[in-house]
């Protein structure tokens, strides 16, 4: 029986959260994650830097309208990181399949 | 979610990723308006048509060149609702694609049928209305629009046997079915998710 190590850096709580979310869309802006994760703005920016130190994440500073946007989106490497994360997990949860 | 620190089993760890997938799904919510104003803008031009052949009159200029006038709130409704979006999905991404594509194939059949005056060539535009209210509705999974594009193509059947002035008629029920109706039923869904 064999399990894969979990990617310490997915395996957090805010941190996988903004990763599922940003999978599931082309990009989204720091306010959505903020909300849709409901965390504090100060945690997210910590962890959105420790995705985009580790290159899964990219993330771009704009204005719009004259107020600062940041825009989060995934990198192939993310999205990789990301499936072989979804992969060991499954291999946890049934530890007899390939 | 205020902590980073906690220990997540692989249980919770499965179940944070399925709670975030689908918050991020169901943040997509189209207001229905786009569908609504070409609704209206297709089965006035229809009906107007409609009119001029059976009472045999003519304004001088050809009506559905409305469409042109169209495009210019539709082009300020994609701009606005652009500043104030938050994500942009993969669904509405494609669902862009497939519209505009939608749209410069009914601009060229315009064209075409301008030059050459085909026959039947309203049954053509029957045709392509089906097509993007089907991906469309089908994509989201908003029965109303699935039902709307298969109408479109019932209609584009019935009318290869019937005449213009039939075929306008048909056009504008291929209007109410793809595009009023679901846009209509979209913006009372929106409405009620606001209030939610």
């Amino acid at each position: 029986m064999e399990f894969k190590e979990l990617d310490p850096i997915l395996h957090s709580q805010l941190r996988l959260a903004v990763m599922s979310l940003l999978i599931s869309v082309r990009e989204a802006e720091f306010t959505f994650l903020k909300e849709k994760t409901n965390s504090t703005a100060g945690n997210l920016s910590v962890q959105i830097n420790k995705l985009k130190d580790t290159g899964y994440i990219e993330v771009t500073k704009q204005f719009n309208n004259n107020y600062p946007q940041t825009i989060c989106k995934i990198t192939k490497k993310g999205i990789e990181a990301f499936e072989n994360y979804v992969k060991a997990l499954q291999s946890y949860m049934h530890p007899g399949g390939n | 979610m205020s902590s980073t620190k906690k220990n997540l089993s692989e249980k919770e760890s499965l179940q944070l990723i399925t709670e975030m997938i689908g918050k991020a799904k169901s943040s997509y919510h189209s207001n229905g308006t786009g569908a609504i104003m070409w609704g209206i803008v297709i089965f006035f031009c229809s009906i107007f048509t409609f009119l001029e052949i059976q009472f045999h009159f003519d304004i001088g200029f050809d009506v559905w060149w409305l469409m042109w006038l169209a495009l210019i709130p539709q082009l300020v409704m994609i701009l606005r609702s652009g500043k104030n979006k938050h994500f942009v999905s993969y669904e509405e991404t494609t669902m862009g694609y497939v519209w505009w594509a939608f749209g410069a194939s009914v601009l060229m059949q315009m064209f075409y049928n301008h030059l050459y005056h085909p026959h039947h060539s309203e049954s053509l535009f029957l045709m392509l209305f089906g097509m993007p209210t089907f991906i469309t509705g089908g994509m989201f999974r908003f029965k109303p629009m699935i039902i709307g594009g298969i109408i479109c193509w019932i209609l584009f059947v019935i009318s290869l046997h019937t005449e213009l002035k039939i075929n306008m008629l048909l056009m504008a029920l291929a209007a109410l079915c793809a595009w009023l109706i679901p846009g209509i039923i979209l913006r009372k869904k929106c409405s009620r998710a606001a209030q939610q």
